[in-house]
């Protein structure tokens, strides 16, 4: 019973890491519909910045600093150099943003396996390793904190999309661009703005990942599975749905490990995305 | 006259190894035929039916272990374990893809490449396929020159085979049936194309040839191992090779092939193996931007706006 707790402890901490990069991915393809399979990829890419900062002495919470801000800059610098060219060209943007992406995350990729190797590696910090005891539980501070980053992103990125007029703006153009446009909303803009946030978000949950486990260039594809399995749980453009897919996500994946070994628990999600899709061919909340 | 300068093209290709030509441009050529059968048999499913998949590394994984396992565990001929190879991995694209096609655009595609991942995970992880040390098999008993002229016609015939499948699909009724799923699928249940069955078939037929590849690819390496078995990045590159030479018809994806098969020889020579995986990931996007119709069609254009060669000696008069 204290191990099953454990474990579902532990693993709803992780799953709020992936409910926030799983609310990067569905803002993107809910607002501008845009497959952005690179999304995890960039996030790979943030804890390998991690790692590089966490090298030369610099906390991987004051490497936020850097790479929220960059991030966003590589969001907004995505839209207008990348995402706004291919769809001035017309075509299937769906389609053509799917396979524009697989090719930029495989890029990404070795990118990272020619810096870093293809070999797994860790963020050690003064706190790795350590716990808060709480009752029973041992929670481990590396994932309370990156626990903690994705719920002040998350609940930031509510309040920014609920509470203020850009943020409004963005619900708008997901919900209607024609009337959204209609309203003097620039769409342009908007959307840039909805990359940014998207791909500063990513970064985050990058740092949050980077604090939680190992990672090698190949993980964007593992955690790729992840983001899938959050959008189609919570649905796309929701960032509540996220949240709780997310933290579902989370905690079965490491009940999992109680009940079949480790190598074997890639299988529950594979299997349980495989059996969502069947019942639901186009994810489990239509619009 | 295009199907003379086929024959004579597939004429030349089985002389070759006879006239004095080394090891080398018989191993280049021999990835090549790989590349072009896989990317034809991509084409299949990924083209003609716009089902767009990112997983035909695990097809073409399946194939290889299966020739793996047969010969090591059961001594079979590989004359008979790559056919079983195409059949496993047809089989598993029949269970896998009456659920997966029910799938469109984006889920389709993320979850094929998911299932690659899966198909992935599975051998890491049984102890029967030599897991993550891999599987050795024993090599053939020829000498180095004799080995690769076996492989070069092994693979050529695989591409011709390839080729013919894709032709006759593309050519047939399945390709208009295909064709018509790709633009509208609902439009084109409405007029009796049997939608569900086509689909099928793409599938099972493309993961069928592609498996066929990996089963000889698996005997000329003769060490598998799950992490080129199950590459993503050939998914990469068959998605590549067709998108570049054009989807639309059966030989666009083997222009693609021929392209990107001797820009990655040029570039693995010269900057290495992640450096060309780099450029390939960036060529991919770049071609989905910038040649979304693929070269082939731009080719033919080019040829007709050309200047056309002297008239022919009018058909009446050229009877005897």
């Amino acid at each position: 019973m204290a191990q099953l707790l454990q474990a579902l402890a532990t693993g709803l901490l992780t799953g709020t890491v992936y409910a926030l990069l799983g609310a990067g991915f569905s803002l993107i393809w809910g607002v501008a519909h845009v497959i952005n399979i690179v999304h995890p990829a960039l996030a790979v890419g943030a804890a390998y910045a991690v790692y590089l900062l966490a090298a030369h002495g610099v906390d991987p919470l004051a490497s936020l600093a850097v790479v929220v801000p960059l991030f966003f800059l590589v969001g907004v610098g995505f839209h207008e150099g990348v995402i706004r060219p291919a769809a001035r060209r017309g075509g299937d943007l769906v389609l053509v943003s799917m396979v524009l992406t697989f090719g930029l995350a495989a890029a990404l990729e070795n990118v990272l396996a020619a810096v870093w190797g293809p070999g797994p590696r860790v963020v050690n910090v003064a706190y790795t390793g350590r716990a808060v005891q709480l009752g029973g539980l041992a929670l481990p501070i590396t994932h309370l904190a990156g626990a903690g980053l994705a719920a002040v992103t998350i609940a930031a990125l509510y309040l920014f999309l609920h509470r203020t007029f850009p943020g409004k703006a963005v619900r708008a153009v997901w919900q209607n661009p024609e009337g959204a446009a209609l309203c003097a909303i620039n769409l342009r803009q908007v959307t840039s703005l909805t990359y940014g946030l998207a791909i500063a978000s990513a970064g985050v949950a990058g740092v949050a990942l980077a604090l939680i486990y190992s990672f090698s260039p190949a993980s964007h594809l593992m955690w790729l599975v992840f983001v899938f399995l959050v959008v189609i749980v919570g649905g796309v453009g929701s960032l509540v749905g996220a949240v709780v897919a997310g933290m579902l996500v989370g905690a079965l994946t490491n009940l999992s490990t109680l009940v079949i070994p480790f190598a074997w628990a890639p299988f529950l999600l594979f299997a349980s995305l495989g059996i969502l899709l069947l019942l639901r061919p186009t994810g489990l909340f239509r619009r | 006259m295009r199907r003379a300068v086929a024959a004579g093209l597939v004429a030349a290709l089985l002389i070759l190894p006879w006239v004095g030509t080394g090891e080398y441009p018989l191993a280049l050529l021999y990835s090549t035929f790989m590349y072009a059968a896989v990317a034809v048999a991509w084409n299949v499913i990924g083209g003609f039916a716009g089902y767009l998949s990112f997983g035909h590394a695990a097809f073409f994984g399946l194939g290889g272990y299966t020739t793996g396992f047969f010969l090591v565990r059961a001594g079979l001929s590989p004359f008979l374990t790559a056919p079983l190879g195409a059949a496993v991995a047809a089989v598993f694209a029949a269970l896998a893809g009456y659920p997966c096609l029910r799938l469109r655009g984006p889920y389709f595609a993320v979850v094929t490449m998911i299932l690659g991942l899966a198909v992935r995970a599975v051998v890491l992880n049984l102890p029967w396929t030599g897991a993550a040390e891999g599987l050795w098999m024993t090599l053939p008993p020829w000498e180095p020159l004799v080995a690769r002229r076996a492989f070069y016609y092994a693979m050529l015939a695989v591409a011709l085979v390839t080729a013919l499948a894709g032709r006759a699909v593309r050519l047939g009724k399945m390709g208009v049936g295909l064709e018509a799923i790709r633009e509208d699928e609902e439009a084109a249940q409405s007029i009796g194309v049997p939608v569900v069955r086509l689909k099928m078939s793409a599938l099972i037929l493309s993961a069928g040839l592609t498996g066929l590849v990996g089963g000889i690819y698996a005997y000329d390496r003769s060490y598998i191992h799950p992490d080129f078995m199950f590459d993503l990045h050939l998914s990469v590159l068959a998605v590549l090779m067709a998108l570049l030479g054009g989807r639309q018809s059966w030989a666009g994806p083997i222009l693609g092939a021929v392209v990107v098969r001797l820009v990655d020889e040029l570039l693995t020579v010269r900057v290495g193996t992640e450096a060309a995986r780099i450029i390939f990931g960036l060529g991919l996007a770049l071609v989905i931007v910038l040649l979304p119709e693929g070269l082939l069609p731009h080719l033919e254009r080019l040829r007709r706006r050309a200047p056309r060669p002297p008239a022919a000696v009018p058909a009446a008069e050229a009877r005897p």
